[in-house]
């Protein structure tokens, strides 16, 4: 696998969808799986044909990898980089289809670069040919149609020309091929079949992005036995997901259907101590603050938002699959537990981490620690507790104390001088979802000690990561 | 501002001469292309008789006649070319004659959309033309109806005769491979139902094509740029085309479900276009491309099952053990130039037990081309054959052979095989006759 480095790295995508198409006697299953390798057999030829067209998206770019990697428009060879590819692109500030000008290179992205292309197939070709023929069978059986949704990911480094990469995509899909074969075969039970689909994980360093199938609709509590295989076969740790739907990669130039902000954070430059080093929360979180959802929780409502950071975490590292829970779902959970009286629902009753760790309990079964300081000034001598907690648990904090909520996600801190910093993430903002306003005026930054008020007792909830895949 | 038609100056002459004849009313179809600017008319051709035609039929135009023979025309036209109104030549009252040419247009319109299976695109122009021409005065009136509305009234247009109008016209063409297969509905493996599936099968796979990606020689050209720009003008120019095409996404259907077998088509279609020549766009090849497309192979399937329907070959009825497939030979393709210079030609299907005579009778009686054998283009698509050892399981394959050729009256046939289909019958238009 290749390391996904931010600096060189493209990462090639193609997907297109193939039509699985036959005609099978299901009073004979022996029969039917070798009617269906068949068809498979048929698929894989059909994308190792010259008919295969990789078709680079918003741009004039064709390539047919099988037939010399010829490419149109004359200006691409298969010697040339792939890097290349990205001056053809283009974006919605133009019209033209010809390549970009020099100076109008794209934005430098923190995280890797993607080429998405699609998976087409040529139908005409050189004549004159025979013409058609209609061939009608008389049978009683069954009929399967069936699109295979393929999606092969790749990863290239500068120096890698559009042949190399070819070569990669066309393995890549001959390969996931193979492997809805095999999982079409191995779930399929009499007349139903389930049609698989891929999903791209980023698995740490050194092994980098890698693809797995699974049939489609199976829930992530049937995959188990598959994930545990994977776990093993990449050897990764036993008691945290990597596998899970919700865990799937997220390409960087594929917008979140709900609008949130993703980990805000890192766009933001890290603060240097003495002997500091930075821990910080572990995968994906949604930024929810006031006035979200059309909801006008101004004044009151940002615990209830730190709160819904939280289970975004949990919902997208895949621990749980339900959605992030609404203020009057929150208000419900906690009259369900006895927590408060059933007039609470619909108020605009503040909560604090004590109400946090309930909801997240009785919602989404997580069990939470709760850390008190008697004063502001302590919690700068926390230093070790956060930190060790950013390192096993991963999740991010909820602080409540004085008349207000925040979220940590993460500090900087330095175990020999002690000096603290605290990365915040904070509900209150009322604004629209615009990273750099929020990064620039501080709502999602750094801060120091002197953020708390030193004379107010604090709350923490610290939520556990449960320990499976 | 009324619409502006250029028309050849072989239609003329072709009008002229129908003037002459002494018996009654004479109809006809215009054929030509329509753009925004303007509207080109290449070819005319009038209504051929039906064989028991009698002196009193001869007074009174017959409308199904002229409607079945616009349909039957429209299937041998290429891309770019269309039915773009009708022409009556009588020295009928001129208020009678444009109710008459009113009915007509609009019917003939309906007639060939319902065989579309593309959708209609906005830049499509909706205005059908109508041309009544005096035979003793030989003046000749042109009015327009929007055919998208049924309250549209006439609106003068001009008529306007020229030499050459199609001769530098550009052609864009391809060799396309069709490949579909539909399942049949379990103990209804009739000729009728394999026409509906087929059906629903031709409409997904014409989807396909018109969401497809067109190279035309070799590139992707922008919507909007001019096909012919950087070519030296009056040259006639010719361009190849490539399609490349992805399934549907998504699939709404079923994963699997019974059937009582399945049919398919499978094999290659030569496709053609033709472009005015004045500033065509990329745009416009495309479309009049993939329409093309489509309807050659749309065309033919229906051509053969409209055979098999009225020869009342009926299906044996689908066992549970044995396995039959026959296999049936769609018609090729053959085309045929409308002047002896120019580009433009129109087409017809010949089928593997026919012989190059029945494709000039037909030209002859339907399109009123006088084609002799060398005049035709074979060399586009060569005649399908069954190949026996195609054939899966049972030795039971039997080859249909595609029926007999007629020498005789072809627009005749034409009307029995409507009749019996009963398929957008000519008659069912005019129970919605404005």
């Amino acid at each position: 696998m290749v390391v996904v480095d931010s600096d060189t790295t493209t990462i090639l995508r193609v997907k297109g969808p193939l039509e699985l198409k036959c005609q099978l006697d299901t009073t004979d299953a022996q029969l039917m799986r070798k009617v269906i390798s068949r068809t498979f057999e048929d698929l894989r030829s059909q994308v190792k044909s010259e008919s295969c067209v990789l078709a680079v998206c918003d741009s004039p770019v064709f390539i047919w990898p099988n037939k010399g990697v010829y490419a149109t428009p004359e200006e691409i060879s298969p010697t040339t980089p792939c890097e290349d590819i990205h001056q053809w692109i283009q974006t919605d500030e133009q019209e033209s289809a010809g390549k970009r000008s020099a100076k109008k290179k794209s934005k430098k992205c923190l995280s890797a670069s993607v080429i998405n292309l699609r998976l087409m197939m040529e139908v005409t070709q050189p004549g004159p040919l025979s013409a058609p023929i209609l061939s009608k069978t008389v049978q009683k059986s069954h009929f399967l149609t069936a699109t295979l949704p393929m999606d092969c990911a790749v990863c290239t480094s500068c120096s890698d020309t559009i042949k190399d990469a070819c070569e990669r995509l066309l393995e890549a899909l001959t390969h996931q091929l193979c492997e809805m074969e095999k999982v079409t075969l191995q779930h399929m039970r009499d007349t139903t079949v389930l049609v698989p689909e891929a999903l791209h994980f980023l698995l740490p360093e050194p092994k980098g992005l890698v693809t797995v199938v699974y049939p489609a609709g199976a829930s992530d509590s049937q995959l188990e036995t598959q994930r545990k295989e994977l776990h093993q076969q990449f050897e990764l740790p036993d008691d945290r997901p990597y596998f899970r739907r919700a865990n799937a990669y997220h390409f960087p130039n594929e917008p979140y259907k709900d609008g949130y902000l993703r980990n805000p954070h890192v766009v933001l430059t890290h603060p240097t101590l003495d002997n500091g080093k930075v821990y910080l929360v572990q995968g994906i979180y949604s930024y929810h603050h006031y006035m979200q959802d059309r909801m006008d929780d101004n004044g009151w409502g940002c615990a209830y938002r730190s709160l819904q950071t939280i289970c975004s975490w949990f919902q997208q590292q895949g621990y749980v699959e339900r959605p992030v829970p609404t203020h009057k779902e929150i208000q419900q959970a906690l009259v369900d537990v006895g927590d408060k009286q059933t007039s609470f629902v619909g108020s605009r009753q503040w909560i604090g981490s004590i109400e946090v760790q309930a909801v997240l309990n009785q919602l989404l079964g997580i069990t939470s620690k709760i850390m008190f300081v008697s004063q502001g000034s302590e919690l700068a001598s926390k230093g070790r507790e956060l930190a060790n907690h950013f390192l096993t648990e991963g999740t991010p904090i909820m602080i409540g104390g004085g008349v207000l909520a925040h979220t940590i996600l993460g500090v900087t801190w330095s175990e020999t001088t002690g000096q603290i910093r605290y990365l915040i993430l904070d509900p209150h903002y009322t604004g629209a979802e615009d990273l750099q306003l929020i990064t620039d005026k501080g709502w999602c930054g750094w801060k120091g000690p002197d953020f708390w008020d030193q004379t107010a007792y604090y709350n923490l909830c610290l939520p556990q990561r449960p320990k499976v895949i | 501002m009324g619409r502006g038609y250029i028309v050849e100056d072989a239609v003329e002459k072709y009008l002229s001469k129908l003037c002459e004849q002494l018996a009654g009313p004479v109809t006809g179809l215009l054929i030509g292309q329509s753009s925004a600017q303007r509207d080109f008319v290449v070819m005319a051709i009038r209504t051929p008789q039906r064989e028991e035609s009698t002196a009193a039929a001869g007074n009174s135009v017959d409308k199904e006649l002229v409607t079945e023979h616009a349909r039957q025309v429209s299937r041998m036209l290429p891309g770019g070319l269309s039915v773009l109104g009708v022409f009556i030549i009588t020295d009928t009252d001129a208020k009678d004659t444009l109710t008459t040419l009113r009915q007509l247009v609009f019917a003939v319109e309906n007639l060939i959309s319902s065989e579309h299976l593309w959708n209609p695109a906005d830049d499509d122009v909706t205005d059908c033309v109508t041309l009544h021409v005096n035979p003793k005065t030989r003046k000749t009136v042109c009015r327009t109806f929007d055919v998208k509305d049924p309250k549209s009234t006439a609106k003068p247009a001009d008529w306007r005769y020229q030499s050459g109008v199609c001769s530098s016209w550009a052609t864009v063409s391809c060799c396309l491979n069709v490949n579909l297969s539909v399942p049949l509905p379990d103990n209804k493996t009739s000729t009728e139902s394999m026409d509906e599936c087929l059906k629903e099968g031709l409409t997904v796979w014409a989807h396909q094509i018109e969401s497809g990606v067109c190279l035309i020689d070799g590139k992707k050209l922008p919507e909007d740029s001019e096909l012919t720009a950087g070519q030296r003008r009056n040259v006639r120019q010719t361009y190849t085309a490539q399609l490349l095409i992805t399934p549907d996404g998504q699939r709404l259907t079923d994963v699997v479900q019974q059937c009582g077998g399945s049919v398919s088509v499978r094999g290659a279609i030569h496709s053609r276009a033709f472009l005015h020549s004045n500033k065509p766009k990329a745009k416009l090849a495309e479309k009049l491309l993939k329409r093309d497309v489509v309807s050659t192979v749309a065309t033919r399937v229906h051509m053969l099952l409209e055979e098999l329907l009225t020869s009342g070959e009926q299906d044996q009825g689908s066992s549970r053990d044995k396995q039959k497939t026959e296999q049936l030979c769609l018609p090729r393709r053959i085309f045929c130039p409308v002047k002896v210079t120019g580009p433009v030609c129109v087409s017809d299907y010949q089928f593997s037990d026919e012989g190059l005579p029945e494709v000039i009778d037909r030209l002859k009686e339907m399109l009123d081309i006088d084609a002799a054998e060398e005049d035709l283009d074979t060399r586009q698509e060569v005649a399908a054959e069954v190949i026996e050892s195609n054939v899966t399981a049972e030795p039971t394959v039997e080859t249909v052979k595609a029926p007999e050729a007629k020498k005789n009256n072809y627009i005749g046939v034409a009307m029995a095989a409507a009749a019996a289909l009963l398929a957008t019958a000519a008659s069912m238009l005019y129970l919605n006759d404005i």
